[in-house]
């Protein structure tokens, strides 16, 4: 069981996720947040704190992210650990609700 | 209405939080029915719920009944795996669909909204209560913070309703100190209210032991600074993930007390029944230690020595009496033996709150009086310091005894009394130690099943509710 970050958050990461994880559980890319999975403790808190609407249950998660699940077990445990809120991407606006975006996502 | 303005660090509480670390847990975490049912967990738990009671379950999906909407369902693999071998743990964290049978409770059970002057925070007299955590590693199914775990709408003072929302530590500390100073410009009452100043905070949730160490650390820390005392923490990790008392959790707590040695620490634990913490044979027997005692979990037992062996901390355990977890008189004897054998004194048993669906859970008062006391014969006098508490608006009130000779010519008394003593209210300290008594009424469970035949009230925990003496009803 575990909460996973989806498409929507990459060239936005907003961070919000970060400040109220009781559990500092996120982890960092250039341009995109995962969940560790095993860190975890599906407290719900960050699905509605992030501004793109990028966080899911793993059991409400959309079959079209479907395939985010594994990765963001598998950035998670490449990617260093986050635990301070920062600043936006610089053109997270524009950017937010953009269709593709997995194809910018940089590891 | 003090501001939400984050809390400024002094320079010592970030040389403290400098040198803290968060270590890494696996809790192996199931939460949601759904995954039983599609067989989405691991091989051993796949029986846990049997085909039965996973349709009964998910039959009340999205109804009114549904089980996963009272109380979000999750589970640690430590806890599941003591459980395997012991019933009433399952029945502490497995849904079942007699919670909803009767849905009838309280949405705020101890009127807490009434006492809280910020959000997350419970101000009830010397005591403030904070929510830092709105989740715990596994969800007891009894628990009486249902509407926080569940996120439920709460009735708000104002008439508007909204999920009861965490803690943040600027609010809390600014009002800690304008609390405190108010008292202190005033001669050690506070102007308005006549309560003394703060000084004790507990940590609460859901379980602050989910919480990162560098999370726990800002609390305590924050905490020190506004002038609190004693910090408590209570938890019920010590059952579900005893593995969180790591040697990272342990050397933030050593830094903290570096910095702040006057600081105590008073761990609140949670033990319902000793299958929790004790090993078992196959025949599911404990196992005797030869060198004394019986064979607890290596890492429980590691986790309570750890923290007993640090004079700054204490540690207490409460536990509410429930229905086929723990209304077992043998049971309670062996945990209160067991705990406080191990450096854990034993401090309230409680009977279960008026929550939504209490009648799933609650054993009768009278019930749960005779339980304790069976419990505690043949225990030394030192272990048998708890006493039986039920939460009254009005603040924390004993069951102090239960007779069963009538009390000739008291109407209402026939088939004996029992005894409540107000040991500490909400409000302020001068209702101490006064006392209601009530005729017997074995099925009751809870204060209003006592209206009809209340003979002495000088507690007033009824006539704050109109509610008079039967012998004064009968004169008029």
């Amino acid at each position: 069981m575990t909460y996973v970050v989806t498409e929507n958050c990459i060239r936005c990461k907003y961070t919000d996720c970060v400040d109220v994880c009781p559990v500092d559980c996120f982890y960092e890319g250039p341009n995109f947040l995962v969940i560790h999975p095993d860190e975890c403790i599906d407290c719900d808190a960050c699905v509605p704190a992030c501004p793109a609407k990028a966080i899911y249950r793993d059991t409400d998660l959309p079959d079209a992210m479907a395939h985010f699940l594994g990765l963001n077990e598998e950035l998670s445990r490449i990617w260093p650990n986050i635990t301070d809120q920062r600043d936006p991407l610089p053109d997270a606006a524009s950017w937010d609700g953009a269709e593709g975006k997995l194809a910018h996502l940089e590891r | 209405m003090p501001s939400t303005a984050k809390h400024i660090r002094s320079p010592r509480e970030e040389a403290f939080l400098a040198q803290v670390t968060n270590g890494k847990y696996d809790r192996q975490i199931i939460s949601d029915i759904t995954k039983f049912a599609t067989g989405d967990v691991p091989q051993d738990m796949q029986n846990f719920y049997s085909r039965e009671e996973l349709d009964d379950i998910l039959s009340l999906k999205g109804t009114d009944r549904d089980l996963q909407a009272r109380m979000p369902i999750k589970m640690t693999r430590h806890y599941f795996e003591q459980a395997q071998n012991s019933r009433p743990m399952q029945v502490l964290v497995k849904a079942s669909p007699r919670e909803t049978l009767d849905l009838s409770g309280a949405e705020d059970p101890g009127k807490q909204l009434t006492y809280s002057p910020c959000e997350g925070l419970i101000h009830k007299y010397e005591l403030g209560l904070l929510y830092v955590a709105a989740t715990c590693s596994a969800h007891c199914r009894f628990c009486y913070r249902e509407e926080l775990i569940g996120r439920k709408e709460i009735l708000r003072e104002d008439g508007t309703t909204a999920p009861k929302g965490l803690a943040q530590l600027g609010e809390v500390s600014r009002y800690i100190k304008e609390h405190n100073r108010l008292v202190a410009d005033n001669g050690g009452r506070h102007p308005e209210t006549g309560r003394e100043r703060l000084r004790e905070i507990l940590l609460s949730g859901g379980d602050p032991m989910v919480l990162g160490n560098k999370n726990i650390a800002g609390w305590l820390a924050g905490l020190a600074e506004a002038g609190i005392e004693n910090i408590r923490i209570g938890t019920k990790e010590l059952a579900f993930y005893p593995e969180r008392f790591d040697p990272t959790f342990f050397a933030m707590l050593d830094a903290f007390h570096e910095v702040y040695p006057e600081v105590n620490l008073r761990m609140m634990v949670h033990f319902n029944h000793p299958d929790e913490f004790l090993r078992k044979a196959p025949d599911g027997s404990y196992i005797d230690n030869p060198k004394g005692g019986l064979e607890w979990i290596p890492a429980t037992r590691r986790a309570v020595k750890e923290l007993a062996r640090r004079d700054w901390i204490s540690i207490d355990n409460q536990s509410p009496i429930i229905r086929d977890i723990n209304d077992d008189p043998d049971a309670l004897r062996i945990m209160q033996r067991e705990t406080r054998r191990n450096g854990i004194e034993n401090h309230y048993f409680f009977c279960g709150r008026d929550i939504v669906g209490y009648k799933a859970f609650n054993v009768p008062i009278e019930r749960a009086w005779h339980i304790l006391n069976e419990s505690q014969k043949g225990l030394s006098g030192v272990e048998a310091h708890a006493r039986l508490s039920i939460t009254h608006y009005k603040g924390k009130t004993e069951v102090a005894a239960v007779t069963n000779e009538p009390m000739p010519g008291v109407r209402g008394a026939e088939n004996g009394v029992l005894i409540f003593k107000l040991l500490r209210s909400a409000a302020d300290a001068s209702e101490r130690c006064k006392v209601t008594i009530v005729g017997r009424n074995p099925d009751a469970i809870w204060f209003n099943d006592y209206d009809d035949r209340v003979i002495f009230d000088e507690a007033g925990l009824y006539s704050m509710y109109g509610v008079k003496p039967a012998f004064l009803e009968a004169a008029e």
